[in-house]
């Protein structure tokens, strides 16, 4: 059998350096299994058994039980079900949209140059401001829309081309990432509001749209840097023999991209799915999503860690079984064929 | 002009958006309609009650109830609806969610008027946040006649002092709380030791056992577990320290504010001094990380035999069996002192029948009713039907025959609360306790119960800010060293006093003096 | 506006495509080719979008965006201008002016907020002297260079002033006899030293991950782990690790003589637990995204150059680093954002404590949100808000634009 820590060519680590990176990584795998192990193993415990101090191995140091398990997925059958199937849409869902929009986003303040003029953006704001004053003060919500849509039109042949100074692409994508800073502590009323007039509370809707939202600027800033890294003979020379913008996109750069794309899907997918305090807040009795669940077995006197343990699995057995399918598209092998040719 | 169309092209999918979500209505039982009912029919509900079957008087009306996803506090709502149901056909629909937020979400649903809940099975401390704008049903006039419910059976603590606010009647008792000490009474047995009766007592105690091996496992264990995690209510547990030397005439003197001049009495007096001086006692026989278990961990370690003492609401008696300190615990109300203080002279003076007219033995108990118990509270801007079927269940969860066995069994998180509860002793023995263990700890209860000097929580609005958010804070930087006693107690002054005058100052007195059922 | 881009003169000559980046740090540099037929510039400029994509890709996010985070924004600033409470048939809000801000600065939260801030020690001082010269030092240099104009200038000035009165700040709270941080710095701290850790474990992580050793599918799937379970998950998982008495690594203690050991009284090991639990969540973020950038980076003049007889350090260091630069910055800036935002560790693990030490400033945002004080709630979230959005204009202009060309 030929030594897997063998040197394969000229570039490649020497074999004993090889086996040193192979005892760093397994190491970090412990560090990062021990807690997974932890938490397997708890959640085959009694309360008692918990209590008592630390028991490593089932059958050995404590009698294993299927109780918690059988409380989550039996018990509480319904009650965890249900928010299983919400997390999963609502994670799937907003990931990818804000994946297609963000990485259109992402392409054009890359490749296209925006000169955004200071009076139209102070028209759009103004626009949307007064759209939602109306909406808030009662007014039906197409009324205010049209309206706002009329008075931005207007303003925007006027007041608009008054003020000539302009920004450019780093100033927008600056704007969206900045977007992130405020704490969703402070936006979750408004939020809630802001639902509640449209009667979309408690809804799977409300929850999509705010991960995309608040996703969008992770996917634009993310994907800029894979687009920037892409070369751009490629996409030039397509253009000089007469491809549209969608062709090359469509045909390019995508498939250049899918690295960048998987990796970025996967984290955004990773934050709606695990996102905790909107959905605490826009939700009730329908929409609550697993986050929730995970906290709520904190009792008023003291964690449920077994029913967590379970809870927690099962939330990150999905993702898990995602990453496995998709990690092989981050690898190097799609791309070396598509440089070359 | 493309630009325009692209506008126009924005503009649809929001219409459409708005249109569609404006037409569906927020269907909320019906999903979990089936299910019950399926169960309900399936199983011959073996408890319910022998009444006359009126299985149609709430036909066709669900109701939505908020309540904590404890396991406890919603498992005997969840188990008992579909008896219910089919007792009257009425649905009730348990929408459980964590501690942290069941506040928020019933006080955002009442205020935004959105309303998606009919009522609340939820801490009465809130009545406070809950009565003044009016969103809570007065209950006073459903309460004397029923009787399903026996009102006059529940202890008369919970009815005229928890249930009550501003003289009417708001909630229906569904669990009585308070804090009582647990001890290891094989232990003091063995070495003749009596249950402590003073918070001297207690030190001196767990003095002794602390460092000792208590459950045989070749580990020293502790004197004292007393929680004091910060941001895990923990404040608790200092309020019940306190209060024995902050109030001795009686539930009606109060043990958080002067009732003539709102003055915080959480300030720079001698008896803050020594409550927290005995708080921070307590730490140095306990375990190390004390400070950071919150009470599921000091119950953990009491029954696994690591505690010597240990204070508690009632979980830890109906916890105990299949654990170390099955038969080996004791319970005893919480300990008083021998003074109390002189609200003007912020000095401690020794009790005498004046100065304490509760005392017994020349001891000021002043058991502490934290939290109150979970309580059922209607919505008032909910349809009739639905009160009056809400209505309906949580008296039929409080009637003598349902809360006689939840109130044994631990997984519910309901303690004993009427004197029907303590009457009869064979629940209790059913549910594991032996015949020694019932009695001590029904009578460590009935004598809390009984005492006049009982200390009704917090309930005046923003109470939540008066102590999760200053006392909490306050008492863990001055457990952490960050301030010493006199800083400690002028923070929590200093931000009563700020909260006090943001709220309006003559506002407050008069709820806090409505608050104790206090006639002016 | 114009429907067709601004041609770049380099276009023109080259045939060179260069977006004008208005900083005018231009694209490395091309050989230059003879000038394409006529159709073939109209598609180039196609391409460089004078068509509907050029509106079609971006519109619907800034719109979406916009209208979603307007609102909130402006309600949030709203709400921390005033006070709320509840009556009859609504909310009621009460416009109290800065009134919540001045607490949080100099009122009775101030020792929350900022810390304790007492009289520096000899060391303190130096410090604080040090900075204040080093930051005179720069700007009249500034001056004299005579590269800026008089309004860049006077920002200059002004972030000089705000350094050095957050150096003074500082100093006051942690080098000082009896001084404390509060959540403001403690939040710093968590920042700083998290990101650090995390970018280099994830560096380190992602070049070991690329190299061809034995079950590297293994160790990438693995290494995901940490980052797909809920913070609040990874925050109760920390509880029950870090129980002294029940948690897994209580032999180890005892073995090591530490049977009393505990890490909650003490606010620096408190604030290391909760940066073991953040690094131990998001290193996982930073490996996966450089990961996936050492995947795409193309191999041919790394490997020429080890091929010459460069040592793989070199080569990291001039040719893969330089590299991942940009992707660098990115990731720092993004956790940057998420890590001020930092609530469920210390919360999960201390509820803050022991006392305040491990409060952050989100954390004291929770706090007083869940006690329904969410005037001063919210104006906490505005200043954090104020003090990210000048450490990430900062970032960006500095750090960023010094680096890549796209900034």
């Amino acid at each position: 059998m030929t030594n897997p820590f063998r040197r394969r060519s000229a570039t490649d680590l020497s074999a004993p350096a090889k086996v040193a990176a192979f005892g760093l990584l397994v190491g970090w795998s412990v560090v990062v299994l021990f807690p997974i192990y932890w938490l397997v193993v708890t959640s085959f415990k009694r309360p008692y058994d918990v209590d008592k101090g630390p028991f490593y191995l089932p059958f050995v140091d404590f009698q294993p039980t299927l109780d918690a398990w059988r409380y989550i997925l039996v018990e509480l059958g319904n009650d965890t079900l249900r928010p299983y199937i919400n997390t999963v849409i609502v994670g799937l869902t907003s990931s990818a949209i804000a994946l297609v929009m963000g990485s259109f986003t992402a392409y054009a303040l890359v490749r296209f140059t925006y000169r955004p003029r200071i009076g139209l953006i102070a028209v759009a704001i103004g626009s949307i401001a007064l759209a939602l004053v109306t909406i808030a003060l009662g007014v039906p919500v197409p009324v205010a829309l049209a309206a706002a849509i009329g008075v931005f039109i207007l303003l925007a042949q006027t007041i608009g081309r008054r003020f000539r100074r302009s920004l450019g692409n780093s100033d927008i994508a600056f704007w969206l990432i900045s977007q992130r800073i405020l704490p969703p502590i402070a936006i979750a009323i408004p939020l809630y509001v802001l639902f509640q007039q449209v009667g979309l509370l408690d809804s799977l809707a409300a929850l999509i749209i705010t991960y995309v939202a608040a996703n969008l600027p992770i996917v634009v800033w993310l994907m800029r840097e894979y687009f920037a890294s892409l070369p751009r003979e490629l996409e030039e020379s397509a253009a000089v023999d007469g491809a549209t913008v969608y062709q090359i996109v469509r045909s390019i750069v995508l498939p250049i991209s899918v690295p960048g794309l998987v990796a970025t899907f996967l984290i955004v997918l990773i934050f709606a799915w695990n996102e905790f305090l909107i959905a605490l807040v826009l939700t009730s009795a329908n929409a609550q999503t697993m986050p929730l669940q995970v906290a709520a077995q904190n009792a008023t006197r003291g964690p449920q860690w077994w029913a967590m343990s379970v809870l927690i699995i099962i939330m990150i057995a999905p993702v898990v079984a995602m990453a496995i399918a998709l990690e092989r598209f981050i690898t190097r092998g799609i791309l070396v064929g598509a440089l070359k040719g | 002009m493309s630009r325009y169309r692209l506008v126009a092209a924005a503009i649809i999918p929001i219409l459409v958006l708005t249109a569609c979500n404006a037409a569906s209505p927020s269907a909320v039982p019906s999903s979990a309609a089936p299910s019950t009912e399926a169960s309900a029919s399936a199983s011959a509900s073996a408890e319910a009650t022998p009444a006359a079957s009126q299985g149609d008087k709430f036909k066709g009306v669900s109701v939505n109830l908020l309540t904590f996803n404890g396991p406890q506090v919603a498992e005997p709502l969840q188990r008992r609806a579909p008896d219910w149901e089919q007792l009257t056909g009425g649905h009730v629909n348990v929408v459980a969610v964590g501690f942290q937020t069941i506040y928020d979400k019933a006080i955002l649903d009442a205020s935004t008027g959105t309303n998606s809940f009919d009522g609340y099975v939820f801490d009465p401390q809130w009545l406070g946040d809950f009565v003044g704008p009016g969103y809570l049903l007065d209950l006073s006039d459903r309460v004397k006649g029923d009787t399903q419910l026996q009102w006059d059976d529940i202890g008369p603590f919970f009815r005229d002092f928890n249930a009550t606010y501003n003289g009417k009647v708001y909630t229906i008792p569904l669990d009585g709380d308070f804090h009582m000490v647990y001890y290891r009474s094989d232990l003091l047995q063995k070495d003749g030791l009596k249950p402590p009766a003073t918070w001297d007592d207690y030190m001196t105690i767990a003095t002794k056992y602390n460092g000792q091996d208590l459950n045989g496992d070749n580990e020293p264990d502790y004197g004292s577990c007393i929680a004091k995690k910060k941001g895990a209510q923990s404040y608790w547990w200092i309020i019940s320290i306190a209060a024995g030397l902050l109030q001795g005439k009686g539930t009606n003197e109060g043990a958080f504010f002067d009732t003539g001049n709102m003055n915080p009495l959480f300030g720079q007096n001698d008896a803050m001094n020594k409550a927290l001086d005995m708080y921070a006692k307590t730490a140095t026989v306990g375990p190390p990380d004390e400070l950071n278990m919150d009470v599921g961990g000091t119950r953990g370690l009491f029954t696994t035999g690591r505690c010597a003492l240990s204070m508690d609401w009632g979980d830890i008696g109906t916890l105990t069996p299949g654990t170390y300190a099955q038969d080996k615990t004791g319970a005893t109300i919480t300990p008083g002192w021998k003074e109390v203080l002189d609200r003007s002279s912020g000095k401690l003076v020794p009790c005498d029948a004046n100065t304490c007219p509760n005392a017994v033995d020349g001891v000021n108990y002043a058991p502490f009713a934290s939290f109150g118990g979970w309580s059922g509270a209607i919505n008032a801007a909910s349809p009739k039907a639905n009160q009056d079927a809400l209505y309906d269940f949580l008296s039929y969860m409080s009637a003598p025959a349902q809360s006689g066995i939840d109130v044994t069994l631990g997984k519910t998180g309901y303690n004993p609360y009427r004197t029907s509860h303590f009457s009869d002793t064979k629940p209790w023995l059913d549910a594991g306790l032996s015949q020694g263990a019932a009695d001590n700890y029904l009578g460590a209860i009935k004598s809390s119960l009984q005492n006049t000097n009982m200390v009704l929580d917090m309930r005046i609005p923003l109470t939540k800010r008066y102590q999760q958010d200053v006392l909490d804070t306050a008492v863990s930087q001055y457990l952490a060293g960050e301030l010493d006693a006199a800083a400690a107690e002028q923070a929590i002054a200093d931000g009563w006093n700020a909260i006090t005058d943001e709220a309006g100052k003559d506002a407050q007195l008069a709820a806090y003096v409505a608050s104790l059922g206090v006639q002016r | 506006m114009p429907s067709s881009p601004r041609m770049s003169p380099a276009l023109a000559s080259s045939g060179n495509s260069v977006t004008a980046d208005p900083d005018g740090l231009t694209a490395e540099g091309q050989a230059s080719e003879t000038r394409p037929p006529r159709r073939a510039i109209a598609s180039l400029g196609a391409w460089r979008s004078d068509g509907a994509a050029r509106w079609l890709f971006i519109w619907p996010t800034v719109l979406f965006i916009l209208v979603l985070s307007l609102f909130p924004l402006v309600a949030s600033l709203a709400l921390s201008l005033s006070k709320l409470s509840f009556r009859q048939g609504g909310i009621d809000l009460k416009f109290i002016g800065f009134a919540n801000y001045q607490q949080l600065l100099f009122g009775l939260e101030r020792s929350h907020f900022l810390g304790v801030l007492k009289s520096p020690s000899p060391l303190g001082w130096a410090i604080v002297i040090g900075t204040l010269l080093l930051t005179a030092y720069a700007w009249t240099r500034a001056v004299r260079s005579g590269r800026y104009g008089p309004f860049g200038l006077i920002l200059r000035l002004f972030a000089g002033v705000l350094l050095v009165g957050f150096v003074w700040l500082l100093v006051q709270a942690m080098v000082s006899e009896g001084g404390r941080p509060g959540s403001l710095i403690v939040t710093l701290i968590f920042v700083v030293v998290g990101i650090g850790l995390q970018y280099v474990l994830g560096l380190g992580l992602a070049l070991l991950a690329v190299q061809q050793v034995p079950g590297r599918r293994f160790f990438r799937i693995v290494f995901l782990i940490p980052l797909t379970i809920t913070p609040v998950g990874v925050g109760y998982m920390f509880l029950m690790l870090t129980d002294t008495s029940k948690g897994p690594l209580e032999p180890l203690w005892v073995t090591l003589g530490l049977r009393d050991f505990t890490w909650v009284t003490d606010p620096w090991l408190a604030r290391a637990a909760v940066i073991i639990g953040d690094t131990w969540q998001w290193t996982p973020f930073v490996f996966i995204v450089l990961l996936a950038a050492l995947e795409s980076l193309d191999q041919e003049v790394r490997e020429a150059a080890l091929a010459d007889g460069a040592s793989r350090w070199q080569a990291f260091r001039h040719i893969t680093f330089p590299a991942l630069l940009p992707v660098t910055t990115t990731i720092i800036l993004i956790r940057l954002i998420e890590g001020f935002k930092i609530i469920d560790m210390p919360n999960i693990l201390l509820g803050g404590g022991p006392g305040t030490a491990t409060q952050s400033m989100t954390l004291q945002a929770w706090i007083d949100w869940n006690t329904l004080n969410l005037g001063r709630s919210a104006a906490v979230a505005y200043l954090l808000l104020i003090l990210v959005t000048i450490v990430a204009t900062l970032y960006v202009n500095v750090v960023r634009r010094g680096v890549t060309e796209t900034v």
